[in-house]
């Protein structure tokens, strides 16, 4: 039976990085190609060896797709490519190709200069890796070779998420990557049609919460820069530039109109540039309606919010100021920091996670004395808040995206088996497919049942139709006799003399002839007579008939009777059909072997 | 149309960041009439939909609302289900057995209770594990179940006032009934103490009774201003011994439990309005960690809180402390949607959790204004 393998790689039970295998229709493809952050050692690359122990990996993978820019997906990526080695097609979309370098570098810069770790991929493998990118559109099908076929679908979650159909032959299976399903602000929520994959893969990390709501989240954002500003503190929101960043500006514009605030938001310069580039990368994401919103107010032309000068740091009073980079590692947002800590009036807000060597790793961590450069101290007085942002699909949200996407079985990966049996109850009875849950390093086999579509001559379908009985039932399969004929991709059945005619073959006719002998004391007609009553009783159903030339046919067999010269009362039966008649002439010569019953007149 | 929800959207919750401390919004998807506390940390929730298949969930509360110190550095703000089970038909009530993991619940229409296992650590299933057997088939209403608190598993259930039982989960066996003549619709049933129970009737009337004796429960009549058409909810609290009754047309009566003979101690007219005919969601509760505070749910889309300590002995208006509107002003009907169930925390004095017919569930902690505007102390906790 034909099968589609799914492997998340990595150890045990732990979640943080995505990198799942999928064998389909004899192609191999991964799926993600994220960092564990928690790790600072080789565990936090997904174990290659599943693959293969040693060497690259290019002859045994046909592609490689990355479904957004986080870290948890994207961040071995430069990794697997130039130090274990992958040559092959890499696909994400525009927007993923275009941020996650950024992003790739600013993570190696941390781990190497900041940590001082050796074994990382350099700047230059980032840009060797991105070389090997094919971008993606959405909706549009793309071929990797003669056979495997993917299409991107909108993901909501992050700028350029994407799920992804992958498609060999008539299986196909659908990896979510991450993705949300209830809109968010200005992303949208996750859209797939009625594809009906094999397989629909997903994370089972957010399927067992139930999610607050975005505007409780902006609320909560709102309240406490209002509450330090009522203070008289000064607010830092370390940013990354092509992120969150212009939907917080938004959000405290809205704000600060309403209520009235005088206090001055700032804007480092550092982000409006790469604000731009993220606006252009943006319009041509979304969709219509979200583009119009964005075209109604575009990101920089905010009454309240102006561009930073860094001597504005020390004007006192509060203020409120957006700087790059977003895990308060380097430049200004450090320095603005430096500047705030000391003061408990003031406040950081970090809007999204931070790698393990930042000083918003450590703040987040509840370190409140951290050390700089030159061995000085700097004690944190300053309220630190962590808020996440960032759109999830929940319990609600899968079974959603089940019922749009109308699987045949589902796959979530990243959970513990006895955490998730409920979960997997409720998929399995709300929508009767299975529901396989893999440990990392486990690989699931899915059978699965493929139509191979097939067309059929019109003569050969009118044909069967024409022999009548009840009509036909798509439930009940129906046997006919046919030539199966492959040429090219596509498979026609045609009756057989078409099929001959087409290959310029005669057809051969395959006769059986047998002598039955046979005891009976009248003249050869009766004889005959005798036989075709018999038959007529016996065989019920078929058609039977007595030729006015001496014979007895039933369906196409042909009976004829003599006598034996040396006994009159020796009857010899001659018994003839064709191949496709084998089973009844068996039959009959069987059954005249018996003989004849007395009673037939 | 849309636009002018989001507006209202934006002032409620731009209002709320003064009013709350902390405001949580989630959608289930189906709603909820249970909002039951397993522990301090975890609550059950249950679908009433007539299809066959409604959801139990045992919901883990956010780490978020739950961080004393360090509070900033929580960003989870999530629901986590830590258990789920299937119920065949509606749940109306649900209720935890303390210092087990075992729940009862009852569909609202007929008098038996099934038993459930909340499940441990090593499955999230939420298991049926048997049934308990009520008085009399064919209730309209569906028994009122109260857990007793001890640790022996006894569960106190009836429909009506002259089939109330004390089961022995485990056996099945009635160890108590109440013996009363009249046979009264109930709408509350509560253990004050591990011995002491309180029956409150559709009617108005108050039954006390001691399942130590076999003695008849003491009978407390309607409020004198009740009417044939009008119904009461009742709520006793154990810490302060006093009871309080709500009607349909939102009168509000306090009783003292040692002294239900001895009349009202005070009364209010709540700003409410009777709504329709389905009574089955009105809520009345003290709060257990705000003294005289009460909260009030069912009658519209809100949540009220009341301080009955601002009330006098003859029947005057009053006003709410505080008005929860977050399911009204989010709702896509703002006019069609009703509150189902709230529950106040049992330690945090002004934690709640509300849910409402359109399926959302919030968990609120409200400033106290007037106290805060006016300078003076809030009720003491």
């Amino acid at each position: 039976m034909p099968e589609i393998k799914v492997t998340p790689l990595g150890a045990g039970q732990d979640v943080g990085r995505s990198c799942i295998l999928v064998s389909i229709g004899g192609k191999n493809i991964m799926l993600d190609c994220g960092m564990h952050m928690g790790y600072n050692d080789d565990r936090r690359f997904p174990d290659f060896s599943y693959i293969t122990q040693n060497g690259r990996l290019t002859e045994f993978l046909d592609c490689v797709i990355i479904s957004h820019f986080h870290l948890d997906h994207c961040g071995a990526l430069p990794y697997m490519s130039e130090m274990v080695g992958y040559d092959g097609p890499i696909y994400m979309t525009h927007p993923t190709k275009a941020i996650c370098p950024i992003l790739l570098e600013d993570f190696r810069k941390i781990t190497v200069d900041k940590k001082g770790e050796t074994n990382f991929f350099t700047s230059q493998m980032i840009k060797d890796c991105m070389k090997k990118v094919i971008p993606l559109n959405l909706h549009q099908t793309v071929q990797v070779d003669d056979e495997l076929e993917i299409k991107a679908y909108y993901a909501g979650h992050v700028l350029g998420a994407a799920m992804v159909h992958i498609k060999v032959g008539s299986e196909s299976v659908v990896y979510t990557g991450d993705y949300n399903m209830t809109p968010d602000r200005h992303l949208g929520a996750a859209w797939i049609d009625k594809c009906r994959p094999d397989i629909l893969i997903s994370e089972s990390t957010y399927a067992t919460t139930i999610r607050d709501s975005k505007r409780c989240r902006e609320r909560d954002f709102l309240k406490k820069v209002h509450e330090s500003i009522e203070r008289g503190g000064k607010v830092l929101i370390p940013v990354f530039a092509l992120g969150r960043a212009q939907e917080l500006c938004i959000l405290l514009e809205t704000f600060w109109e309403r209520m009235n605030l005088k206090a001055p938001i700032y804007f480092s310069t550092g982000l409006t540039e790469k604000a731009n580039h993220y606006y252009k990368l943006f319009i041509t994401w979304t969709n219509q309606k979200i583009r119009k919103t964005f075209v109604q107010r575009n990101m920089f032309e905010f009454k309240h919010i102006k561009a930073f000068d860094r001597s504005y740091a020390d004007n006192p009073g509060p203020m409120v100021v957006f700087a790059t980079p977003g895990m308060l590692h380097a430049g200004q947002s450090l320095q603005i920091f430096k500047k705030w800590a000391g003061n408990e009036k003031n406040m950081v807000i970090m809007p999204g996670y931070c790698v393990q060597g930042t000083i918003g790793h450590k703040i987040l961590n509840g370190q409140r004395k951290l050390e700089m450069e030159g061995r000085a101290t700097l004690d944190v007085k300053l309220q630190v808040e962590y808020m996440s942002f960032s759109a999830h699909a929940d319990a609600k949200g899968i079974m959603q995206l089940i019922r749009m996407a109308e699987p045949r079985n589902m796959l979530l990966v990243h959970g513990e088996a006895v955490k998730m049996e409920f979960l997997k109850g409720k998929i399995e009875q709300e929508f009767s497919i299975n529901c396989y849950m893999p440990a990392n390093g486990e690989t699931t086999t899915v059978t699965t049942n493929p139509s191979v579509p097939v067309d059929i001559s019109l003569n050969l379908l009118k044909r069967e139709m024409a022999l009548g009985g009840p009509l036909p039932d798509p439930k009940k399969p129906r046997t006919m006799h046919g030539t199966l004929i492959m040429k090219e991709n596509s498979l026609k059945l045609v009756s057989s003399e078409q099929a001959l005619k087409e290959l310029g073959l005669n057809e051969h006719q395959l006769r059986f002839t047998c002598r039955v002998q046979l005891q009976d004391p009248h003249s050869d007609p009766d004889t005959l007579h005798r036989i075709y009553t018999h038959l007529k009783s016996v065989l019920k159903g078929y058609t039977i008939q007595h030729l006015p030339d001496g014979t007895v046919m039933v369906e196409s067999i042909v009976i004829k009777v003599s006598s034996s010269a040396e006994d009159p009362n020796t009857k010899v039966l001659l018994l003839s059909w064709s191949y496709q008649d084998e089973d009844l002439g068996s039959f009959l010569s069987n059954l005249l072997k018996k003989g004849l019953p007395s009673g037939l007149c | 149309m849309e636009e002018d929800l989001d507006n209202i959207l934006d002032d409620w919750f731009i209002e709320s960041i003064k009013i709350y401390k902390d405001l949580h919004v989630y959608q289930l998807e189906n709603p909820t009439q249970v909002l039951e506390w397993t522990s301090g940390r975890n609550v059950c929730v249950a679908g009433y939909t007539s299809s066959s298949k409604n959801e139990i969930l045992e919901l883990h509360l956010p780490l978020k609302l739950l961080a004393d110190k360090n509070k900033g550095l929580c960003a989870e703000r999530d629901f986590k289900v830590v258990h789920g089970g299937f119920a065949d038909g509606p749940v109306r009530r649900l209720r935890h057995i303390p210092g087990t993991r075992c729940a009862v619940t009852n569909d609202g229409h007929s008098s038996s209770l099934q038993v459930w296992d909340l499940g441990g650590d090593d499955s999230d299933v939420i298991r049926r594990t048997g049934s308990v057997e009520g008085g009399r088939t064919g209730s309209v209403r569906g028994s009122r179940i109260a857990a007793r608190p001890s640790s022996q598993p006894q569960v106190l259930h009836g429909a009506q006032s002259d089939d109330v039982r004390l089961t022995e989960i485990t056996s099945g066996r009635t160890v108590y009934k109440l013996e009363v003549d009249s046979s009264d619709a109930l709408s509350s049933l509560q253990f004050v103490t591990d011995s002491i129970v309180v029956a409150g009737c559709c009617k108005g009337s108050i039954l006390v009774a001691d399942i130590r004796s076999p003695a008849a429960p003491q009978v407390c009549c309607p409020p004198a201003s009740s009417a044939e058409s009008v119904l009461w909810w009742t709520d006793a609290s154990a810490s302060s011994s006093r009871l309080i009754r709500l009607s349909s047309c939102g009168q509000a009566v306090v009783s003292e439990l040692r002294m239900l003979g001895g009349g009202a101690v005070c009364q209010a007219q709540l700003d409410i309005q009777m709504r329709g005919s389905d009574s089955e969601d009105v809520v009345v509760s003290w709060a257990p960690a705000l003294d005289d505070c009460i909260a009030v749910s069912g009658f519209s889309g809100a949540v009220q809180i009341y301080n009955t300590s601002l009330w006098k002995s003859d029947l005057q208006e009053t006003t709410p402390l505080f008005q929860h509107r977050g399911h009204m002003v989010s709702s896509q009907q703002p006019d069609g949607v009703l509150t189902t169930a709230h529950a106040w925390h049992p330690e945090r004095p002004r934690t709640l959790l509300s849910a409402a017919s359109d399926g959302s569930v919030h968990v609120w902690d409200w400033v106290n204004q007037s106290a805060a505007e006016s300078g003076s102390a809030d009720p003491p906790t």
